[in-house]
């Protein structure tokens, strides 16, 4: 088994009001792929925020440790430097700033990735023609007005120019989009070739999936973890769906099922 | 008479655009005058002998005396500003008479008010009222309360609710009175602050000591009677800490050709951790200028809550202005402007946030119709050491035809970094895709646009007691049909 | 009336224009945020006869006021009036420029003929800030200014660049007034990067049916620097069309008033006017005035406004955040990104070189270059002949 790069033990997390993840234990070492599954509203998007450490979400128990450090207090910003990536399903717009000067900025924080303008343009320029994005892009203003396939594109083009150990994508919503479907496995694909990351995919379509090579999946019902097992799994819930595990959680919280 | 003329009118008029022509007010619920034959009525214009004359036939103090000939120079060397504001060139003070006064003694019972006074008070619901839902009554009519009560069990937990006059009377009150009148409102304020000072009269003094709430409202009703005459009353609300009032204000007047001039001036103190809600109806009658003040003062964790809604006056002036002084206060205003023929409404609510995690959301909503006027002016101003504070600013105006106008002058002053102050307007008209979409359910057009008129007055009704929201929604109802007699 | 009196200088005699940048509504005086008042030299006679603008132009209103104008015209010396012919399209942009160092107080008119297309780049451009604390408020003999006039006929396209950018000694009044007729399109740019009294005027009258103006305004106050702005749209035509975005930066002590009505007059049927204006904060002194006015005399019409005064919205500091920011790195990325945009937006030499000089002095040299040399975009220096 590979080292382990993130562990998350006994974590419970929620909003000021409500509690939304219920004692999570998962584990994904170094380089490995992982599937983080559920039906609507399971949590799973909360999981990838905490992670990344979304000052949204309080943290009421557990840890999360990542590379050796445990990073439960780190502020987003520090995480984002010790190598998570969080890809959002819907990125922020965030007017008056140029795409380019926004990258830029993100890649000369980092020591090992620090270079020259015009390095750095030769870069960008190749991962760029990789996702076939049009360079004009480095002029607009960074997601304003861009597409949902634009906005993922520019997502993409981070993970590839920030190369984090571990990339989160949250692609709750977009399973039916082909376009969108294309751009980020086209991303997947380039980050695992280059970048030898881990990679955990958050998702409650199994399409996405299809071109994957999973090492574990775990299923998430109303923010408790209540599976996990091989890449199998996902055949099984594209069959099934994930009624036997809601069923099966409803049982052991000592709850009534529904006929 | 034009109202008339409308009411016989059993289909709404229609414009040269389909429109259908939203009729004025059917005021005769409000329109009706009563003999002022046997009154006291001193003398147009202001001189310092009539403020001398107020002041005695009040007994009053020295300090008082003196606060009021100060007042009265203050008031001929402050000019309106001439850049902004409605035109109030047609208020002359030589034509008005500041104080008019019923020969009467202030009662405790309905049935000591004199007949006619009595009369006007049923007739605009406020005995009924005081039975049904309040906790107590004041009456003014023209310059002098007439009527004044409040629930004994209110009375108990020391409640006091009185005229200011009564207070200054009362050695336990007078130093109350002394210490917080005229200190919230400065006379050099604006020049009607000044006229307001020199020849106040009436109102209110409320005090409820700490920790005491009221479970019902307090109401003071303020009814115009005499032509020509302005009215003055002074209000002053001491809310102590943790404790809780609602307050409700009336005020309507019957049409006169003469201007008619309200100046009145509201001080509020609201004390640490308690709330305080001033609710304003104002129905004055179309030849009046309303130049009224409103200020309060709030303590921390303390909670000022206004509602207004302004229908009548053929000029106003009007601001409310919460200064939250303490950390953790919080403001919240809701008003409603109606302006129709011959209305010029100046209104909206100021905000100065001085202390920390201090709150404050505005919403405002005006309605024009009939070259109605309608200005929405308002100004928030974050001082240096609001750090955290937060203020929202809303302003919906509707245009109910192409003869009105609207018009939206929000300021913000920010000195803090921390701060975070937002800001929204929108104006436009109800969108001819909404009426059709009515007219194909069954609605008339005029059905339609009172729905739609009475929608966007929600939020604005909602906030308010029951009898008054019904009030506030007929008066909506009586501008948008013009039909019920 | 504007007052005169020996300035502390000695050979300059100063006056003072009292109301520069009124907004056409006002409000309550003691805020003072319904004007500015510049103490300037007074006119002095040159002894020639200068040409003067078309009659046409003086009746174009500049946002700065018409005492403003009227020094503006005293002092200056030949106007400039540029032409582009009927249906025609101009590449080569016309460059109205103003060197603040030198005190020069420009007057210009440009009549953009029917259907013809012009870029208009006006740059306002003065050295560095001064060594040291800069004065708290520049000299009357360090005023410059540049008022142009732009009158666009029917069907006619402007794209309008402007770019002012000095140190802090410097104080500088810039006017644009703007007739757009039927059909007429107008999109501008403004970059205020700094000055220590800057008086901003922007007026448009959108007379003509279906006349749209777009304005993206953006600014970066610092120091002790006061930038007033004054943003005026009067929609007259039917089916008009103003869109304002405004967008900047307030740091240390900076002072910012900005003024934005938006008139939609009596007649104008389908028209629709936008403002939007948000400001990040990050200085502890700052005073920071807004005043979003919408003025409406015609029911089928609409007028937006929207303002968020404050930090960057929460949403973006943790998308930021996210991707390795802290707040202090995300706010230095947003003054980067405002001297990166008006790089890219520079159409021409000498806006470039405006925007590169003054974002050297702000963000300091390599960041200022960064982007010019990442997408190639180097301002052309002497030993390197222009390529075209």
């Amino acid at each position: 088994m590979a080292s382990e790069l993130l562990t998350i033990s006994g974590l419970s997390a929620g909003t000021e009001d409500k509690p939304i993840l219920h004692d999570i234990d998962l584990s994904v070492g170094a380089g490995e792929t992982h599937v983080l599954m559920g039906p609507n509203g399971a949590g799973k998007s909360t999981l990838g925020h905490v992670i990344m450490g979304d000052p949204v979400y309080k943290v009421s128990s557990g840890t999360v440790t990542f590379d050796g450090q445990d990073v439960t207090d780190l502020a987003p910003d520090r995480r984002s430097l010790a190598g998570i990536f969080l890809s959002y399903q819907a990125p922020v717009e965030v007017p008056g700033v140029p795409l380019y000067s926004f990258l830029r900025t993100i890649c000369q924080m980092r020591p090992e990735l620090k270079t020259t303008a015009r390095k750095f343009r030769q870069r960008v320029g190749q991962i760029m023609a990789e996702l076939d994005m049009d360079e004009s892009f480095l002029t607009r203003e960074l997601n304003v007005g861009f597409s949902g396939g634009e906005k993922k594109k520019v997502e993409m083009l981070q993970l590839l120019l920030l190369r984090p150990k571990l990339a989160i994508l949250d692609e709750t919503d977009s399973g039916l989009d082909v376009d969108a479907l294309s751009i980020v496995s086209k991303g997947i694909e380039a980050y695992r070739r280059d970048c030898d990351g881990a990679l955990l995919m958050i998702t409650h379509n199994t399409r996405i999936l299809e071109r994957l090579n999973v090492d574990r999946t775990h299923v998430m019902v109303r923010g408790h973890l209540v599976a996990e097992g091989p890449a199998s799994m996902i055949d099984d819930i594209d069959r099934n769906g994930f009624g036997a595990y809601e069923d099966g959680l409803a049982a052991s919280q000592g709850e009534k099922v529904e006929a | 008479m034009a109202d008339e003329k409308d009411r016989t009118n059993a289909r709404p008029e229609v414009d040269e655009r389909g429109r259908s022509k939203v009729q004025d007010v059917d005021r005769s619920l409000y329109d009706f005058v009563k003999s002022e034959e046997g009154y006291e009525r001193y003398a147009d214009g202001l001189t310092p002998d009539i403020v001398r004359s107020i002041s005695a036939k009040k007994d009053e103090p020295d300090w008082m005396l003196k606060m009021r000939l100060e007042a009265l120079e203050r008031f001929h060397d402050i000019d309106m500003a001439p850049n902004w504001g409605p035109d109030t060139s047609g208020l002359n003070m030589d034509d008005i008479s500041t104080y008019v006064s019923p020969k009467t003694k202030q009662a405790r019972d309905w049935n000591d008010v004199p007949a006619d006074i009595k009369d006007t008070f049923e007739r605009l619901g406020i005995p009924q009222a005081e039975r049904d839902s309040l906790a107590g009554v004041g009456a003014q009519y023209d310059s002098e309360i007439v009527y004044h009560n409040m629930r004994e069990e209110v009375a108990k937990q020391g409640v006091v609710y009185t005229t200011i006059e009564d207070a200054i009377h009362d050695p336990q009150w007078e130093p109350v009175v002394r210490k917080y009148f005229g200190t919230l409102i400065p006379m050099t304020d604006h020049k009607f602050a000044a006229l307001h000072y020199a020849v106040w009269s009436g109102g209110s003094f409320v005090y409820v000591p700490e920790g005491v709430s009221l479970d019902y409202p307090l109401q003071s009703y303020f009814r115009l009677n005499a032509s020509g005459a302005g009215q003055f009353e002074h209000t002053l609300i001491v809310v102590e800490p943790g404790a809780n009032l609602h307050f409700i204000e009336g005020c309507s007047a019957p049409k006169y050709y003469e201007a008619n001039l309200h100046a009145g001036a509201v001080e509020l103190f609201v004390g640490d951790g308690a709330r305080l809600r001033y609710s304003t109806i104002e129905n004055w009658s179309k030849n009046m200028y309303n130049l009224n003040t409103k200020r309060a003062r709030v303590g921390a964790d303390a909670t000022m809550e206004w509602v207004s809604g302004s229908f009548g006056s053929h000029v106003s002036y009007l601001y409310p202005t919460t200064i939250l002084q303490g950390d953790r206060s919080v403001c919240e205003y809701t008003g409603i402007t109606f302006s129709g023929a011959n209305q010029d409404l100046d209104t909206g609510c100021k905000v100065i946030l001085n202390g920390r995690d201090t709150r404050a959301s505005m919403s405002a909503k005006s309605i024009s119709k009939d070259g109605g006027v309608n200005t929405f002016r308002s100004s928030v101003v974050v001082g240096r050491h609001a750090d955290n504070a937060r203020c929202t600013v809303s302003c919906q105006s509707l245009m109910l035809d192409d003869i009105s106008r609207s018009d939206t002058i929000p300021a913000m002053d920010v000195r803090n970094r921390t701060a975070s102050v937002g800001h929204e307007a929108t104006i436009g008209r109800i969108s001819d895709d909404t009426i059709l979409y009515l007219m194909s359910r069954g609605c008339s057009e005029e059905e339609a646009r009172t729905m739609v008129v009475n929608g966007f007055a929600n939020p604005v009704s909602k906030e308010l007691p029951l009898e008054y929201a019904v009030e506030m929604n007929n008066l909506i109802k009586l501008e948008m049909e013009g039909a019920i007699g | 009336m504007a007052s005169t009196s020996t300035c502390l200088e000695g050979t300059t005699k100063a006056m003072t224009l009292a109301h520069v940048n009124v907004p056409p509504a006002q409000t309550w005086n003691y805020l003072k945020i319904d004007q500015i008042a510049l103490s300037v030299p007074v006119p002095t006679s040159a002894g020639t006869v200068p040409t003067r603008l078309p009659r046409l132009f003086s009746r174009i209103g500049a946002g700065v006021g018409t005492e403003a104008v009227s020094w503006v015209e005293a002092t200056t010396g030949d106007s400039r009036y540029v032409e582009v012919p009927r249906g025609t399209v101009r590449e080569e942009p016309i460059v109205l420029s103003c060197d603040a160092d030198a005190g020069e107080v420009r007057d210009s008119g440009v009549m953009v003929r029917g259907g013809a297309t012009a870029t208009i780049v006006l740059v306002s451009h003065g050295s560095g800030d001064a060594e040291g604390d800069a004065p708290l408020s520049p000299t009357p003999a360090a005023t410059s200014a540049n008022l142009v006039r732009v009158y666009a006929e029917k069907g006619a396209t402007v794209h309008l660049v402007e770019v002012v950018a000095m140190g802090d000694e410097r104080q500088h009044l810039e006017g644009i007034g703007l007739v757009a007729e039927d059909g007429a399109r107008v999109d501008a740019r403004q970059y205020l990067l700094g000055g220590g009294r800057v008086a901003v005027g922007f007026e448009a009258d959108l007379a003509g049916d279906a006349a749209t103006l777009d304005l993206d305004s953006r600014y970066i106050v610092r120091h002790h620097e006061v930038l007033d702005v004054n943003h005026a749209v009067l929609q007259r035509g039917e089916r008009t069309r103003c869109d304002i975005q405004t967008s900047g930066i307030l740091a240390d002590a900076g002072q910012k008033t900005m003024r934005e009505t938006i008139d939609l007059r009596h007649g104008g049927h389908g028209s629709k006017g936008n403002e939007r204006e948000t400001v990040l904060v990050t200085g502890d002194d700052i005073v920071n005035r807004t005043l979003p006015v919408i003025l409406c005399d015609e029911d089928d019409v609409a007028g937006n406004h929207g303002a968020s005064i404050g930090s960057v919205s929460s949403e973006q500091m943790t998308y930021l955040a996210d991707r390795g920011l802290s707040d202090a790195e995300a706010e230095a990325l947003f003054a980067r990104a405002l001297f990166d945009d008006a790089v890219i937006h520079a159409p021409e030499q000498q806006s470039l070189s405006a925007a590169l000089d003054r974002a050297a002095n702000v963000v300091g040299d390599d960041m200022a270059h960064d982007l010019a040399s990442g997408l190639g975009i180097e301002p052309a220096s002497a030993d390197d002949p222009k390529e075209e």
